[in-house]
């Protein structure tokens, strides 16, 4: 279903993409983002968090896959 | 020492032979020499007890054991064991009533009683699930990562057979990371009592009548049915400053397939707002879904900030929200707190109706499910983590989960007018983990 | 010669020890609140890196490595520790065809890296370069043979090798985590109680835009080799300090700096400079072997 949304979002990516080119650090200045804090998964309590959101309500994934898994009620 | 393609297999062997010769020299064991940064003990392992329960609604019990184990220079292998048993009531569909309602049991055999002005809630289920995933990672190439993954998940009425696969690629000296993902699932429902018919009416009478189980398994359609899920998820991560990273994916997603809850009604009400028929409820077999997903993580020094965002649209007309913030406080003594607030907001799928009215115009499919209704929802939570003498962590996480259905603008005639039609669920999550 | 001491702080969060060896600033970080154990460490370490300097220092006359350098033909006895490094040298010298070579450092005879214009004659190093040769060179596991004129030089895994050393002997007396360093090549034995990284600054003196750079560190060893202080500038040429043991000339288009990360610091030494020895193609070199490192290139190039 190609909609408005779909192409905006599109170019909006393909735009980051393009500009982000200048963006980052250099490795000696990974030291902040190396902590386990700043990791941006955290695959235990996402996958308990998803699971019972996936239940509960009508959206799932987004972050990761969403589909499939169980029979949930 | 020439670098040509030829030359390739000796020029990997430099760092082999040279890790060789350094243990040679000071006398260290070869074997735990696998590599700078990797641990002693080969397998990592995070677990998790998780609690749910809804105040006189479902109850749920989850564990979960994901190990984890680096066999090469950045090749992984993730194995991951969940168990979780559920119990206690959840709503049927149906709504109240000012008088005692009868419903039958999903299986068919046995009916349970509804106090008036009471929500119906069926308390048959009790179920208990078991799941398997496998995710293995590996780079292939100077820049590009790749994963592939399997998942098995099994209940007493319930299969799920599924995998992934995806691939990152990094550049601008790793800063920025776009992933490709794709998967797959097949699930194979053979629900208790078998699948009934759309807008069949629920018998309601005494299961050990002679002709009960003529009459219900005129209800049903037939024993088992299946529905396939098919994602592709893409995605870029960039590192923004030394302090800030964010990552933006945009996921499309088919399901195609039984998607009804066999185990859910509509009640038929007249224009007195009183009950007068009971239907199986019928959702489309097809579903198309796109989500859009932001996040972004700031370290503060002392604390770091993860915001993330995620607009949902679907073929259904469900449009939802969801606004997720976590404030992760370092406190001395290696001790973390932090405290999370989540905002959800969904609208009604186009074929939601809270009832029937008798003698409306049938559309091809309804669901009273609050599920798929208008539906606010907000958890407030708080984790704490310390860091063990050893090494390992453990952690509490204490949340305050709350649904809040919404009243889409349905009339209600009658009796109805008194009801809650949309009773709101308070849940509270307890989560235990131990990683070592 | 000067007093040998060590001085023995308390920080914040465990100990630190400073000291000198090698010409080089040494220090020492001890994530434990003990003085008592930071104090035995502090004697262990400084112990064994005073220990390797005095044994294998070609600029101290009464060290085993002058002793092998003045044989002059004759068969030097040598223990297993010099034997070890004996055969690491050989390795080095096969693995890198030649380019890593102990004996080379004769070449220091014309080469003087002041930053001057003082380039050598093509006629000296070729009357130098003649006595240069690993393969001359006979040991065994009880003793040495030098040929006349020949040198030996460990100033190229020296440092790195003591800080091994240091981290064993570490080892042995706690299981306490440590990290040694010594002048810029360093090692972290595990990593720090409170699950965060050791920050380590490399010094890049000489490099105006570059002068020091931060590496967050679990466990493991950095080694870095650089020309920043040691080079020669003649007609507008850069001569880097990393000669080529085969052709007796600098290597071309060396980068200013490498630094790489590997689990034990003379390994990790080695790969720096097996990658310097690379000249251009350095980074191919590091990437292809798929070991951590960092690479910093002077701005003209």
């Amino acid at each position: 279903m190609i909609n408005k949304m779909n192409v905006l979002i599109a170019t909006s990516v393909i735009l980051l993409a393009s500009g982000c080119t200048n963006l980052g650090v250099q490795p000696w200045e990974r030291d902040l983002l190396a902590q386990e804090g700043m990791s941006l998964n955290n695959p235990v309590d996402n996958a308990l968090d998803d699971h019972i959101y996936f239940s509960k309500e009508a959206s799932s994934g987004g972050k990761s896959f969403g589909g499939g898994g169980c029979g949930c009620n | 020492m020439q670098l040509t393609h030829r030359s390739k297999p000796k020029v990997l062997n430099v760092k082999a032979a040279l890790s060789l010769a350094t243990c040679a020299l000071l006398g260290v064991n070869p074997v735990a020499a696998q590599g700078e940064g990797q641990s002693t003990e080969p397998w990592s392992f995070d677990t998790a007890v998780l609690f749910y329960s809804e105040a006189d609604r479902v109850s749920a019990l989850e564990a979960m054991v994901s190990a984890t184990k680096e066999f090469d220079d950045q090749h992984f292998l993730n194995l991951k064991l969940t168990l979780d048993t559920l119990t206690g009531a959840s709503a049927n569909g149906a709504v109240a009533q000012p008088h005692a309602q009868t419903f039958t049991r999903p299986s068919g055999q046995g009916q349970y009683q509804i106090t008036p002005g009471d929500t119906p809630l069926d308390d048959t289920f009790k179920d208990t699930r078991v799941q398997i995933n496998g995710q293995w990672t590996q780079p292939l190439g100077q820049h590009l990562t790749g994963s592939v993954g399997g998942h098995l998940s099994k209940e007493f009425d319930y299969l799920s057979l599924g995998f992934n696969a995806n691939v990152g690629y990094d550049f601008n000296q790793k800063n920025t990371t776009a992933t490709l993902g794709f998967s797959h699932f097949k699930d194979t429902f053979s629900p208790i009592g078998g699948i009934p018919k759309p807008f069949a009416s629920m018998g309601i009478g005494d299961s050990n009548a002679p002709n009960w189980d003529g009459d219900f398994a005129a209800t049903r359609l037939t024993d088992q049915d299946d529905k396939n899920t098919t994602d592709i998820l893409v995605g870029l991560t960039q590192v923004i400053n030394r302090r800030m990273v964010t990552q933006f994916n945009y996921s499309y997603s088919v399901v195609d397939g039984y998607q009804t809850d066999p185990f859910k009604i509509l009640s038929v009400v007249d224009g007195q707002g009183i009950s007068q028929d009971l239907v199986y409820e019928s959702r489309p077999d097809k579903r198309t879904k796109h989500s859009v997903f932001a996040q972004t993580k700031y370290h503060f020094g002392d604390s770091i900030l993860d915001l993330s965002y995620r607009y949902m649209w679907d073929d259904w007309q469900i449009k939802s929200h969801t606004l997720d913030s976590r404030l992760r406080i370092k406190l001395d003594g290696g001790y973390t707190i932090e405290p999370h607030v989540r905002l959800y907001s969904q609208t009604a799928a186009q074929f939601y109706q809270p009832f029937l009215h008798q003698g409306q115009l049938m559309a091809s499919f309804a669901s009273a499910d609050y599920r798929i209704g208008a539906m606010d929802t907000y958890t407030l939570g708080l984790k704490m983590g310390m860091r063990l003498k050893d090494g390992n962590k453990l952690a509490v996480r204490l949340e305050y989960y709350s649904q809040r259905p919404k009243d889409s603008g349905f009339t209600q005639p009658g009796a109805l007018a008194e009801q809650d039609l949309y009773p709101g669920v308070d849940a509270v999550i307890l989560q235990m983990s131990y990683s070592f | 010669m000067t007093q040998r001491a060590f001085s023995l702080l308390k920080q914040s969060d465990g100990h630190s020890i400073t000291f000198d060896a090698m010409a080089s600033p040494c220090e020492v970080l001890i994530d434990s609140d003990d003085p008592l154990l930071a104090s035995e460490v502090a004697q262990a370490v400084t112990q064994e890196v005073w220990r390797i300097e005095d044994k294998f220092s070609r600029y101290d006359p009464n060290s085993l490595c002058s002793q092998i350098n003045h044989g002059d033909g004759q068969a030097i006895s040598i223990d297993n520790e010099t034997y070890l490094l004996l055969n690491f040298a050989q390795q080095c010298y096969e693995l890198s065809d030649g380019l890593f070579d102990i004996s080379s450092g004769v070449l220091g005879r014309v080469w003087q890296f002041d930053g001057s214009d003082k380039i050598p004659s093509a006629a000296q190093v070729v009357e130098v370069l003649v006595r240069v040769g690993w393969p001359r060179i006979d040991y065994d596991e009880q003793q040495i043979i030098m040929p006349k004129a020949m040198e030996i030089d460990f100033g190229g895994i020296g440092k790195e090798y003591a800080v091994d050393r240091a981290i064993l002997s570490v080892a042995a007396l706690t299981d306490e985590p440590v990290l040694v360093n010594l002048g810029g090549d360093l090692c972290a034995s595990a990593p720090r109680h409170n699950g965060q990284p050791w920050q380590v600054g490399i010094e890049h003196p000489g490099l105006v835009d570059k002068p020091s750079m931060m590496v967050s560190l679990y466990r493991g060893a950095l080694a870095t080799s650089g020309d920043a202080k040691r080079f020669l500038l003649s007609q507008g040429k850069r001569y880097s300090h990393i000669l080529n043991a085969k052709t007796g000339w600098p290597i071309e288009q060396a980068p200013a700096s490498i630094t790489v990360a590997a689990q034990h610091c003379v390994e990790a030494g080695v790969f720096a400079t097996l990658a310097m020895l690379q000249g251009e193609n350095a980074e191919d070199f590091l990437q292809a072997q798929q070991i951590k490192h960092w690479v910093i290139r002077h701005p003209s190039e």
